[in-house]
């Protein structure tokens, strides 16, 4: 068995209610779905065999014949329209909801055909595709006595203690080799420094992402653990409220960017666990375009800037502004630095900070000057759509500084109903130019996949998404003979 | 004594309802969403709007009360937002656990205290009494985030005496027992210690002494018991102290109680499970300061509930 221990615990063990970085960690172990995504953010047929375009608005799957779910039933195509419709019901109130509305309809002529059709040209349709599925009939979460509805993936979920542990056990219907695990332990461990003993006493196996920096380089002197990093994803920046005429002004925004010694951030409080970011795509990303404007760390052309503006050093009219952000140890030492930073171009930076609801509901209504975040988990660069685009300004969307330029909604537009791969690549690369130059965000850093495993567990395949799928085929190496 | 307790039951109504109130207003009143926590920010607005209104969250806040309070009259806490079933449900699964850590403190508490409390105070200024108060000075100055992960380096990595985390048996106990009771026991035993210091000086242990008791003996037989009714009411009002200590010693013993719950809740914005578990403390502690008060009779006969 491995133990892996997470930092919190997941909320929910039915793929269509969950959405929590945890649940979806360990549901993709469990459950199955038409298809998934491969390192460089492609789609790759899974439960599908193909699939195919039929038009703009459809896309048709033909799906493997005799896949199981852990209680033996095959996954059939039926089971594919009952998880879609019923996320997509109303009454059901899934969270999920609000990112498949645009699918119209989902059919299954036969068995073995699933028709997606969509309610116009959606050329990122197919990350709903990535929809894990439950079995035809599966009951609403609380409706039902077992612990998670059956899946189609490479495990099954025996026992869910929420804020303890949750146990996974091989799927008997699952293609396995011998020597890759028979259970996992995912085991609530809320504590960081509780993390790291449990690791240096071979307690726990693995641990991705929730070691804090600085001990990690202890880590790496015991002969029992190994250290893997690797490119990641997510996405972290710094927002600007445009509803404040100051930080209309495009000057504003580049002096602040200029003032920020990312590389400084990365090195001294990431522990290089981090790679400064050109924008919200990472070069992961197919779509990625890292030909854009960059921000170097220069505080006298961000002075300058500022003089431009209008602002100069001593005078009242600017150089006060309010940057918020979630309670974290490491947020707090961003917030402290990006302080100190700033004021060294004479910026005055109040920071607040707040647990996570509170905070959250001043960003949702422009509550603040500035505001940090993270994006994480997104694939398609339609995301850029949800958060820069003017249609997208809350409540009904994540356009949270309230930044509008018509160039943008229109690329948004265009990006994301060009189905033609090349083409949409352009749009994109059009897209991060326009971002990098007009700075909605400043972007900061993208953070790196940090695993920290046992020595005696090989073929862990990192993605950068920090998708744990590739547990289910690690080896565990035999213990020693001691003669 | 009968009167009594009745009269004290009776009064935890007015109690409980003043804090179901506070929690109420405090949790509405700040900001958060429970609707967008639950579907998330890309929901339709139409979505979230049937959500508020499924749940009653866009009737008037005195509506809302109104409606809590009668649930809560019929002994119903209202379903959790969150996880989709029952707030009692959820807070039974937990509520032992939590019990079981702030009882095991409160006993490590006693244990250590009442030795330590007794050696200070038989012989005040003697190398004794140095020691225990410096052990207490320390228990107090020390605190859980500190002591939990030192306890579990020497116990459970080195020694290997005990396990790391998790709530099992017995064993798993012992270290956050300790954790949480150290700072108690060393309130306990300097109050301990105060009281037998003024107590030596009462004239029933100088009648004590002067009929032959040696001044150890006297202080165990007579002074001690007249001692303990200052220590139980710091028993009883130190409950409260326990009950949020236990909270920081469930995160890092990986302790599944009602403080992780409840954390989680407010977060969540969990309104019904924030008002359930808020309660679930508070009537805790009311309980248990109604058990100290009737211990006063055990601990001392001259002692009369009217």
């Amino acid at each position: 068995m491995i133990q892996v221990d997470i930092e919190t615990s997941p909320q929910a063990t039915d793929p269509r209610f969950a959405t929590d970085v945890y649940s979806s960690r360990i549901n993709e172990l469990v459950f199955d779905s038409l298809v998934r995504l491969d390192n460089h953010g492609r789609f790759e047929p899974h439960l599908a065999e193909s699939y195919e375009r039929r038009g703009a608005e459809q896309i048709v799957f033909h799906m493997r014949h005799s896949v199981r779910f852990s209680d033996g039933r095959e996954v059939t195509a039926r089971d594919i329209k009952f998880t879609f419709d019923s996320i997509l019901d109303p009454a059901n109130a899934s969270p999920k909801r609000g990112a498949l509305m645009h699918i119209k309809s989902i059919d299954a002529p036969d068995d073995y055909t699933v028709v997606m059709a969509t309610d116009g040209p959606y050329a990122p349709a197919l990350t709903s595709a990535m929809q894990e599925i439950v079995p035809v009939g599966t009951p609403l979460p609380g409706k039902s006595g077992s612990v998670a509805p059956a899946g189609a993936g490479p495990f099954r979920m025996v026992s869910f203690h929420r804020d303890e542990s949750v146990v996974l056990e091989r799927n008997p219907y699952y293609r396995a080799t011998a020597d890759s695990p028979r259970m996992i332990l995912f085991k609530v461990v809320p504590d960081p420094t509780v993390r790291a003993l449990e690791l240096t006493e071979g307690i726990c196996d693995f641990s991705e992402n929730n070691i804090q920096p600085e001990v990690l380089p202890y880590l790496s002197t015991q002969p029992q653990l190994k250290i893997i990093k690797s490119p990641g994803t997510s996405y972290r920046y710094v927002a600007f409220n445009f509803n404040d005429p100051r930080l209309r002004d495009a000057r504003v925004r580049r002096a602040i960017a200029y003032a920020i010694d990312r590389d400084a951030i990365v090195n001294s409080m990431m522990l290089g666990t981090a790679r400064v970011a050109s924008g919200l795509l990472s070069p992961q990303n197919w779509a990625y375009d890292g030909d854009v404007a960059k921000y170097p760390f220069d505080p006298a052309k961000s002075r300058e800037l500022l003089e431009q503006a209008g602002y100069s050093v001593g005078a009242d009219n600017m150089r006060n502004l309010r940057f918020i952000y979630k309670t974290t140890p490491e947020q707090l030492r961003f917030a402290t630095a990006l302080q100190a930073m700033l004021k060294r171009v004479g910026i005055e930076l109040d920071i607040r900070s707040n647990e996570f609801a509170t905070f959250y509901s001043d960003v949702q209504h422009g509550n603040f000057d500035l505001m940090s975040l993270q994006w994480v988990g997104f694939s398609d660069p339609d995301h850029y759509y949800s958060i820069f685009d003017s249609k997208m300004m809350p409540p009904i969307g994540m356009n949270r500084g309230h930044y509008s330029n018509p160039e943008m909604d229109r690329l948004l537009d265009a990006g994301r109903t060009t189905l033609d791969v090349d083409a949409r690549r352009k749009i994109y690369g059009q897209v991060q130019q326009l971002a990098a130059d007009e700075l909605p965000y400043v972007s900061l850093w993208w953070d790196d996949i940090v695993i920290v495993m046992n020595r005696d567990l090989s073929g862990f395949e990192p993605t950068p998404s920090g998708s744990l799928r590739s547990l289910a085929t690690v080896r565990i190496a035999p213990p020693e003979n001691p003669n | 004594m009968t009167g009594y307790i009745v009269r004290r039951i009776a009064a935890v109504i007015p109690v409980a309802i003043g804090v179901a109130t506070l929690t109420f207003l405090i949790i509405h009143l700040v900001p958060g969403d429970p609707v967008v926590a639950m579907l998330g920010d890309t929901a339709p607005q139409a979505d979230i709007e049937g959500m508020r209104h499924r749940l009653g969250l866009d009737r008037p806040l005195p509506e809302q009360f109104v409606s809590f309070l009668c649930g809560l009259l019929h002994g119903d806490l209202g379903e959790s937002i969150t996880f989709r079933r029952s707030v009692s449900s959820l807070i039974s699964e937990r509520y032992p656990a939590t019990l079981e850590l702030a009882g095991a403190g409160m006993l490590v508490a006693i244990a250590i205290a009442f030795p330590l409390g007794f050696i200070a105070g038989a012989k005040p200024g003697g190398a004794g009494d140095v020691a225990s108060m410096g052990f207490a000075i320390a228990g107090i100055s020390i605190p859980h985030i500190y002591l939990g992960p030192l306890l579990m380096i020497v116990f459970s990595l080195d020694l290997r005496w005990l396990p790391l985390t998790g709530r099992g048996g017995f064993a798993h106990l012992v270290l956050p027992a300790i954790t949480l009771g150290t700072a108690l026991a060393a309130i306990l035993a300097r109050m301990l210690r105060q009281s037998l210091i003024t107590v030596r000086e009462s004239d029933y242990m100088r009648t004590a002494l002067s009929k032959g008791l040696t001044p150890r003996a006297a202080l165990l037989r007579h002074g001690l018991r007249n001692s303990l009714t200052s220590v139980v009411t710091l028993i009883g009002l130190q409950i409260g102290g326990l009950l949020s200590g236990a909270l920081i010693t469930e995160i890092i013993f990986s302790w599944p109680g009602l403080g992780r719950l409840l954390i989680s809740a407010i977060n969540l914005r969990d309104y019904p499970l924030v008002e359930g578990c808020v309660l679930t403390f508070a009537m805790t502690y009311v309980v248990v300061n109604l058990l100290t008060d009737l211990t006063y009779a055990f601990i001392d006969p001259r002692v009369r509930y009217s």
